[in-house]
C-alpha cells in the first residue's frame, strides 16, 4: 500500500488503512492520494462525471457523516447534517425524479428513524445526554417522522428486505479488511475483492466484461502516463503514481461493478471520487478547519497524514506535463476559481500564485504570462482582507509593493506588452512570438490606485505616535516612487484619462508637503548647506513646477469633474502652503468652488476645508488679517474643526451615529502626517479675531446694534471673565484672552508679550516656515490695532493729542501714525482733524455721551413697546388682519420713520465700519461672500 | 400741625416722631448701594392720624443662619419695648429704595398682609440717594381699597383687574407725612448743621446730572424690556383667545346646521355637549406683574422728571450767575 502512497511514509499509510476499517468505506480511499499530483487528464476525467454521480456523491457524503455522528451519539451534529442532507436531496430532485429515490438514501432514513426511536426509548441514556443533544434529539425525531411520511412505501420495502443491504455492507467490510491486510499486494487486493464479488453476486460474472473493458480503458490512460514517464525518466515518485493510477483503474472498475450491481452499493465509487476531490482541495491548500472537524469524525488519522504531504510537495504539475503557456493559464484559472469562495485560504492561494509565477519564469514562458500572473498575485493580495475596513498586514504590504515594482520592471523592460482593462479574456495574447506583441488583460493603474488606498488605510490604522507609524511612513517614498514610475510609463502608453488619474495620485502625494529645498533656494541659503543629502534633494524640479505642470494638464484634459476639483484644491493648498497668497486666492476665486462644494462628496469637502484653512493661514502669514479671519470663520465657528478637516471624530456625536456611519467616517480620516495643526489653526483664528474685534468693540462701545465679528472669540473672552481667579495664562487660548484684555486698554506691550513669548513660540509660531517674518508682522499689527483701540477708547478725554506722543507710545513711525489716523478720520470712525503744522490731532467731541446713547436705546425700546401695544389694540378692535397691514397705519409708520432716522444718523457716523466690516462680514463669507468681497476689494 | 378729625378707617396723615433719624442711621450703617434695608414701625392710631413713634430694624441676616425666625425676633423686640414702656403697637414697616425702585411684588405682598392684619399700617419708603442730594425723601404709602379687594380674592386675570378698574396709577395711595421732632432733636440738628462743612451744605446745588440720569435710564430701560415681554405674552394670549373664539363659533354654527338638517329628516337633535370642554380657554396670563411694572415705570418717570426739572432750574441759575459775573 505504501507504494500507492506516492508521497506518504509507510506508517502513515498503515494508519490510514486502519482508519479505513472503522468506516464502511471504499477500499480505494488510500490510493486516491496518488491523485494528489493530479495531471490534467485526471481532471478532465472528473469533469466528465454525470450530474447524477455528483449529486449522489454529495448525498453519500452527508449520509456518512450522519452515520458517524450516530455512532458517537452526537445528536446536534446529526441534526445539522440531516438538514443539509435534506437540502441536498431537494437539490438533486431532477435526478431523483429520473432515477428514483436512491436506496442508500432510503436506508439511511429507515436506520436513522430506528436509531432515534431506540434512543428515545432509552430513558437513562437520554438523561445522560447533555442539553444540546437532548434538544437536537427531539427535534430530529420529529423531523424525521414528518419527513419519512413521504417515503413510507420505500422504507417499508427496505424494512422488508434489510438483509440485502446488510450483506452488502458486510461485503464491503470484508473487502476493506482484505485490502488492509494485504496492503502490499496489489494483486491480492484485486483478488480479494474479486472473490468477494464472485461469492456475493453471481450475476457479477456477466458484468465482468464490463469490468474488463473498463480496465483496459484505464490501462490506456495509464499508458499515457507511461509515455510521460519516459520523457521524464524513471523516478520513484513517478513509478508510484503510475502504479497507483493502475491500481485506481482496477479499483474504479471494481467500484463501477458494484455500482451497476446495486444502486445502494455505489458508495465506494462515489466515495472515491469525493475523496479525490477532497485531495484536490487539500493540494490547493484549501484545507479548512471547519471541514477538518467534519472529517475528523470518520477519518481522523488520514487527515493528519494528508497535511504534511501538502507541505512537503507544493507541486503544481505532474512531472509528465509539458509546461507551456496554455497549461499555465489553465492552472491559473483553476486557482483563481477558488477566489472569493467562502472556504478559500487566501494566504495559500497567494503562495500558489507565486509558485506558479516561478514556474512560469523558470520555463521561460515569456513576459505575457508572467505579467498576467503578477496581476493576479496583486489582486489576490488585495483580496486578502475580506473586510473593507481592515488594513493590510505589513508583510502583505511589502509583498504587494515588491510585486508592483516587479510588474513595473517587466513593463518597462519589455515594450511589446499591451495591457488594458478592455482587452477581452479570449483576445489575450500571452505566448511568445516575434511578430505579435503580448496582450494582457489588466490595469496597472487600478492596482496602483488600490495600493495607494491601502497605504492610506495602513496609515489611518497605525497609532500616529508610535515608531511603527514612522516605519510605515517610510514606505511613502516607495509609494511615490511607484506612482512616479507608473506616471512615466503611462505618459508614453496610457490614455489621457489614465494620465489624469495617475497625475492626481501624484498630486495627492505632493500637495501637502512643504518644499524645503525650494524654500531654501529662494532664500539663497543653498550655499551654506552642502551635505550630500541636500545636494541630492536640490536636484530635480521644484514641487511647485511639478504641481503646476500636472494640474494644468488635468485642467485641460480631464473630463470628470471630480479629478479636476481635487486637482484645483490641491493646487490651491500647495500655493497657500508656500505663501503664494495671490495665486492661491485667485485660483480659489476663479474655480467658483465655494458655490457648489456642498454638492461634492465628503472626501472632496474635507479637502476643500483643508484648503480653505490653509488659505486662511497663508493670508495670516501675509498679514492679511481680515482675509485670514474670513477664510477660517466657516471652519472655526462650527466648533467642529476636527471633524470638518477629517482629523478625528467628535465624541459628542457618538450617540447620533451608529457603528456603520462611524466606520464610514473613520475611513474618511486624513492620515496623521497630513494633518493641519489644530492649535495653530485656532490660534491664528483667535489672533485674527482679536486684531479685528478689539478695535471694533472699542469703537462701538455704546452701540446697541453692535454685532459680534467672531462669536468664538467672544466666547473665549467670556470664559476668561468667568474665571474667579486669574492666574498667568497657561494655554494658547488664555494667552490670547489675556492679550485681548491688554489690547483693550491700548497696552500693546503687554499684548505683545502675551502673544509672542516662549510658550506661544513653541506652541504655535515656530510651526511656520518663516517664523521670524510672521512674528514681525504680528508685532506691527498689534501696534497698529492697539493704537486704533486707544484712540477709540480715550479720544473723548483728549482735546488734542500730539502724533509724536502717539508714535512714541506705540513705537510706530510718525508717518504710520499719520496714515492710521487719517484712515480713521476718512472712515468717520474718529471725529477729529489733523493739525499739520503742530502735528496734532484735534478732537471734535461730537460723539454722543453715554447718556445720549442710552436715551437713544430707550427710545428704541419704547418704539417696540408701542408697536406691541398697538397689536393688542388691533386685536381689541377686532381687526384680525391688523397684524399684516399694520404698516399702512399712519401712526405706527411715523414712529417707524422716527426710528429709521435714528438709525440713519447712527449709521452715517459709523459708515466706514458698516461698509467695511458689517457689509463684508454679515453677508460675508457664507462662501459666496468671500468671493464677492474680495473681488470688490482687489 | 395736627390733622383734622376724621373717622377711622380713613387715614389722613401720619405723624412721625424721632423715627426719621433712626431710619437714616439704619441705612447708613447697613445699606450699601442697591441693597435694601427694612424695619418695623411702631406707634398708635389717634383719631385719623397714625402716629409713628418708634421703629426698629429687621436684622440683616446672612445665608448662614437660615433658621433665623423673624417673627420670633419681632415679638421679642416688641415685648422688650413694652417693658420699657414705649409704644409697642405695630403700625407698619419701612424700606429703603434704590433710585426709586420699590414697586415690586414683594412689597405688594407684605404690605397687603400688614394692611390685612392691621388696617392702618403704612409702608415708609426712604430714598437715601435723593436724601444724599440734599432733600429728605420719605414717603408713606398704602394700598388702595380696590387693590386690597383684588389681593384678597387673588384674581389677577385681565377681566378681574378690568372689573375692579385698577390701573397702575391707583394702586397705591400716598399718605401725607408730618414730621415732628422733639426739641432735643432739633438742637441736635442745629448742632450738626453748624458743624458741617460748606461743601456739604451746598450739595443741593450740585450740577452734575449724568450719573444719576444714566442709572435711572438704565433701570427704566430694564423695566421697559420687562413690560415689553409682558405685553408680548398678553398679545399671544389674546390672539389665541380670539382664534379659539372663532373656532368655537364655527363649531356652533356647524352644529346648528346639522341639527336643522336632522330636524328636517325627523331625527332627534344631537345631544348637547359641553362646549367649554371642547374648547378649553387658554390660561390668561396674570396681569398683576404688568401693573406693578407699569407702576414702577411711572415712578421712575416721576423721579426723572423731578430730577431734571430741579437740575434745569439749577442750570439756569448757574448760567445767570455766570452772566452776572
Amino acid at each position: 500500500m505504501s507504494r500507492f502512497f506516492a508521497t506518504g511514509s509507510d506508517s502513515e499509510s498503515e494508519e490510514s488503512s486502519s482508519a479505513d476499517e472503522i468506516t464502511p468505506k471504499a477500499p480505494g480511499t488510500t490510493f486516491k492520494q496518488s491523485l494528489l499530483l493530479s495531471d490534467d487528464e485526471e481532471d478532465t476525467k472528473r469533469v466528465v462525471r454525470s450530474a447524477k454521480d455528483k449529486r449522489f456523491e454529495e448525498l453519500t457524503n452527508f449520509i456518512k457523516t450522519i452515520r458517524n455522528a450516530m455512532k458517537i451519539r452526537d445528536m446536534s451534529k446529526c441534526l445539522e447534517e440531516f438538514e443539509q442532507l435534506c437540502r441536498a436531496f431537494l437539490k438533486s430532485k431532477n435526478i431523483v425524479d429520473k432515477e428514483g429515490v436512491p436506496s442508500f438514501y432510503i436506508r439511511l432514513l429507515a436506520d436513522l428513524e430506528d436509531y432515534l426511536n431506540q434512543l428515545w426509548e432509552d430513558k437513562e441514556g437520554k438523561k445522560k445526554m447533555n442539553k444540546n443533544n437532548a434538544k437536537a434529539l427531539s427535534t430530529l425525531r420529529q423531523k424525521i417522522r414528518k419527513y419519512n411520511r413521504d417515503f413510507e412505501t420505500e422504507i417499508a420495502a427496505y424494512k422488508e428486505n434489510p438483509q440485502e443491504s446488510a450483506d452488502e455492507e458486510e461485503e464491503k467490510e470484508e473487502e476493506e479488511s482484505g485490502s488492509s491486510a494485504e496492503s502490499d499486494d496489489e494483486a491480492g487486493d484485486e483478488g480479494v475483492s474479486a472473490k468477494a464479488f464472485l461469492k456475493k453476486k453471481p450475476e457479477g460474472v456477466s458484468e465482468a466484461s464490463k469490468f474488463l473493458k473498463k480496465g483496459s480503458g484505464d490501462e490506456s490512460s495509464s499508458s499515457d502516463d507511461d509515455d510521460d514517464d519516459e520523457d521524464w525518466g524513471p523516478d520513484t515518485e513517478e513509478s508510484g503514481s503510475e502504479s497507483s493510477d493502475d491500481e485506481e483503474g482496477k479499483n474504479k472498475s471494481l467500484a463501477t461493478v458494484f455500482l451497476k450491481k446495486d444502486k445502494g452499493l455505489d458508495r465506494p465509487g462515489v466515495k472515491k471520487v469525493e475523496k479525490k476531490k477532497q485531495k484536490k482541495k487539500e493540494r490547493l491548500g484549501e484545507f479548512q478547519d471547519g471541514e477538518g472537524d467534519e472529517e475528523t469524525e470518520g477519518r481522523w488519522e488520514k487527515v493528519k497524514g494528508g497535511v504534511p504531504l501538502v507541505k512537503e510537495k507544493p507541486k503544481m504539475f505532474a512531472k509528465g506535463t509539458e509546461i507551456n503557456v496554455p497549461v499555465v493559464v489553465k492552472k491559473l484559472n483553476e486557482i483563481l476559481q477558488a477566489r472569493g469562495k467562502k472556504g478559500t485560504d487566501r494566504a495559500a492561494q497567494i503562495e500558489l500564485l507565486h509558485a506558479l509565477a516561478n514556474i512560469a519564469a523558470e520555463n521561460n514562458l515569456g513576459q505575457g504570462v508572467l505579467v498576467k500572473i503578477k496581476f493576479n498575485i496583486i489582486a489576490s493580495l488585495y483580496d486578502y482582507n475580506p473586510n473593507l475596513a481592515a488594513f493590510m498586514k505589513p508583510d502583505m504590504w511589502k509583498k504587494c509593493l515588491d510585486c508592483i515594482d516587479e510588474l513595473l520592471d517587466i513593463l518597462f523592460e519589455h515594450n511589446n506588452i499591451f495591457i488594458g482593462e478592455n482587452i477581452a479574456e479570449d483576445s489575450e495574447h500571452l505566448a511568445v512570438s516575434e511578430q505579435q506583441p503580448f496582450r494582457v488583460r489588466g490595469c496597472v493603474l487600478t492596482l496602483v490606485e488600490r495600493m495607494d488606498e491601502e497605504f492610506t488605510k495602513i496609515m489611518q490604522n497605525t497609532d500616529p505616535h508610535s515608531q511603527e507609524y514612522v516605519d510605515n511612513l517610510k514606505d511613502e517614498g516607495r509609494v511615490c516612487g511607484i506612482i512616479d514610475r507608473l506616471l512615466s510609463y503611462l505618459e508614453n502608453k496610457g490614455s489621457t484619462e489614465e494620465i489624469c488619474r495617475v497625475y492626481l495620485r501624484r498630486i495627492m502625494h505632493t500637495y501637502y508637503k512643504f518644499d524645503y529645498k525650494a524654500h531654501r533656494r529662494s532664500l539663497g541659503l543653498q550655499g551654506e548647506t552642502k551635505s550630500e543629502q541636500d545636494q541630492e534633494e536640490s536636484e530635480g524640479e521644484d514641487s511647485a513646477v511639478i504641481m503646476d505642470r500636472l494640474c494644468k494638464f488635468i485642467y485641460a484634459k480631464d473630463r470628470t469633474d471630480r479629478i479636476r476639483t481635487c486637482a484645483i484644491l490641491c493646487h490651491i493648498y500647495h500655493h497657500a502652503l508656500h505663501s503664494r497668497w495671490y495665486q492661491a486666492r485667485d485660483l480659489m476665486l476663479m474655480s467658483h468652488l465655494q458655490d457648489n462644494i456642498q454638492h461634492a462628496d465628503p472626501p472632496v469637502q474635507i479637502l476643500y476645508n483643508r484648503t480653505m484653512v490653509q488659505l486662511g493661514i497663508c493670508a495670516f502669514r501675509q498679514g492679511m488679517i481680515k482675509d485670514a479671519h474670513n477664510a477660517l470663520l466657516d471652519i472655526q465657528s462650527s466648533g467642529r474643526a476636527k471633524e470638518l478637516l477629517g482629523q478625528g471624530l467628535l465624541m459628542r456625536n457618538m450617540q447620533e451615529r451608529n457603528a456603520e456611519q462611524e466606520k464610514i467616517e473613520k475611513r474618511r480620516q486624513v492620515p496623521f502626517h497630513m494633518h493641519i495643526n489644530l492649535e495653530l489653526l485656532e490660534c491664528v483664528y483667535l489672533v485674527s479675531a482679536m486684531l479685528l474685534e478689539i478695535p471694533y468693540m472699542a469703537a462701538h462701545e455704546f452701540d446697541a446694534r453692535r454685532r459680534m465679528i467672531s462669536k468664538q472669540f467672544h466666547h473665549q473672552l467670556r470664559v476668561g471673565e468667568r474665571q474667579p481667579l486669574l492666574g498667568p495664562p497657561e494655554s494658547m487660548r488664555e494667552h490670547v484672552v489675556a492679550a485681548s484684555k491688554a489690547m483693550k486698554m491700548g497696552d500693546w506691550r503687554t499684548c505683545h508679550s502675551f502673544i509672542i513669548n516662549e510658550k506661544m513660540n513653541s506652541k504655535v509660531w515656530d510651526l511656520f516656515p518663516e517664523t521670524q517674518r510672521v512674528r514681525e508682522m504680528l508685532v506691527r499689527k498689534i501696534q497698529e490695532e492697539s493704537l486704533r483701540t486707544y484712540l477709540f477708547t480715550y479720544s473723548s478725554v483728549y482735546d488734542s493729542i500730539s502724533m509724536e506722543t502717539l508714535s512714541e507710545m506705540f513705537e510706530l513711525e510718525i508717518a504710520t501714525v499719520h496714515s492710521i489716523i487719517s484712515k480713521m478720520i476718512i472712515n468717520e470712525e474718529l471725529m477729529a482733524s489733523l493739525d499739520q503744522p503742530t502735528q496734532t490731532v484735534v478732537m471734535h467731541r461730537t460723539e454722543p455721551t453715554s447718556l445720549q446713547n442710552m436715551a437713544l436705546q430707550l427710545a428704541e425700546k419704547l418704539g417696540s413697546l408701542v408697536e406691541n401695544n398697538e397689536r393688542i389694540s388691533d386685536l381689541k378692535q377686532g381687526v384680525y388682519g391688523g397684524y399684516f397691514n399694520r404698516d399702512q397705519k399712519g401712526g405706527y409708520q411715523q414712529k417707524q420713520s422716527y426710528q429709521r432716522d435714528q438709525k440713519g444718523s447712527y449709521q452715517q457716523k459709523q459708515g466706514g465700519y458698516q461698509g467695511g466690516y458689517q457689509g463684508g462680514y454679515q453677508g460675508g463669507y457664507q462662501r459666496g461672500g468671500y468671493r464677492n468681497q474680495n473681488q470688490g476689494g482687489y | 400741625s395736627p390733622g383734622c378729625g376724621r373717622n377711622r378707617p380713613a387715614l389722613n396723615n401720619c405723624q412721625i416722631f424721632r423715627v426719621v433719624l433712626k431710619i437714616i442711621k439704619h441705612y447708613q450703617e447697613e445699606g450699601q448701594g442697591s441693597e435694601v434695608v427694612q424695619g418695623v414701625l411702631l406707634g398708635l392710631v389717634v383719631d385719623d392720624r397714625l402716629e409713628i413713634t418708634n421703629c426698629f430694624p429687621f436684622p440683616q441676616h446672612t445665608e448662614d443662619d437660615a433658621d433665623f425666625d423673624e417673627v420670633q425676633y419681632q415679638m421679642e423686640m416688641m415685648r422688650s419695648l413694652r417693658h420699657v414702656n414705649i409704644d409697642h403697637l405695630h403700625v407698619g414697616w419701612y424700606q429703603s429704595t434704590y433710585y426709586g425702585s420699590f414697586v415690586s411684588r414683594a412689597l405688594l405682598d407684605s404690605q397687603f398682609s400688614y394692611q390685612h392684619a392691621i388696617e392702618e399700617s403704612v409702608v415708609l419708603i426712604y430714598d437715601p440717594i435723593k436724601t444724599g442730594q440734599g432733600s429728605l425723601s420719605l414717603k408713606a404709602y398704602r394700598l388702595t381699597p380696590k387693590l386690597m379687594e383684588i389681593c384678597k380674592e387673588k384674581d389677577f386675570t385681565p377681566e378681574g383687574l378690568k372689573k375692579a378698574s385698577v390701573g397702575f396709577e391707583n394702586m397705591f395711595e400716598e399718605v401725607p407725612i408730618v414730621i415732628k421732632n422733639s426739641h432735643l432733636i432739633n438742637v441736635l440738628l442745629w448742632e450738626l448743621e453748624d458743624k458741617s462743612t460748606v461743601a456739604d451744605k451746598h450739595e443741593l446745588l450740585n450740577l452734575s446730572s449724568s450719573n444719576h440720569l444714566e442709572k435711572s435710564l438704565q433701570l427704566l430701560m430694564d423695566r421697559v424690556d420687562d413690560l415689553n415681554q409682558e405685553i408680548v405674552k398678553y398679545n399671544t394670549y389674546s390672539r389665541n383667545l380670539s382664534k379659539q373664539q372663532q373656532q368655537k363659533h364655527q363649531y356652533l354654527q356647524r352644529r346648528q346646521q346639522e341639527n336643522a338638517q336632522r330636524q328636517s329628516r325627523g331625527e332627534p337633535p344631537l345631544p348637547e355637549e359641553d362646549i367649554t370642554k371642547l374648547f378649553k380657554p387658554p390660561q390668561p396670563p396674570p396681569r398683576m406683574d404688568t401693573l406693578l411694572i407699569a407702576g414702577q415705570i411711572n415712578n421712575y418717570c416721576q423721579n426723572v422728571k423731578e430730577f431734571t426739572s430741579q437740575n434745569l432750574g439749577k442750570l439756569f441759575m448757574a448760567e445767570a450767575l455766570q452772566g452776572h459775573n
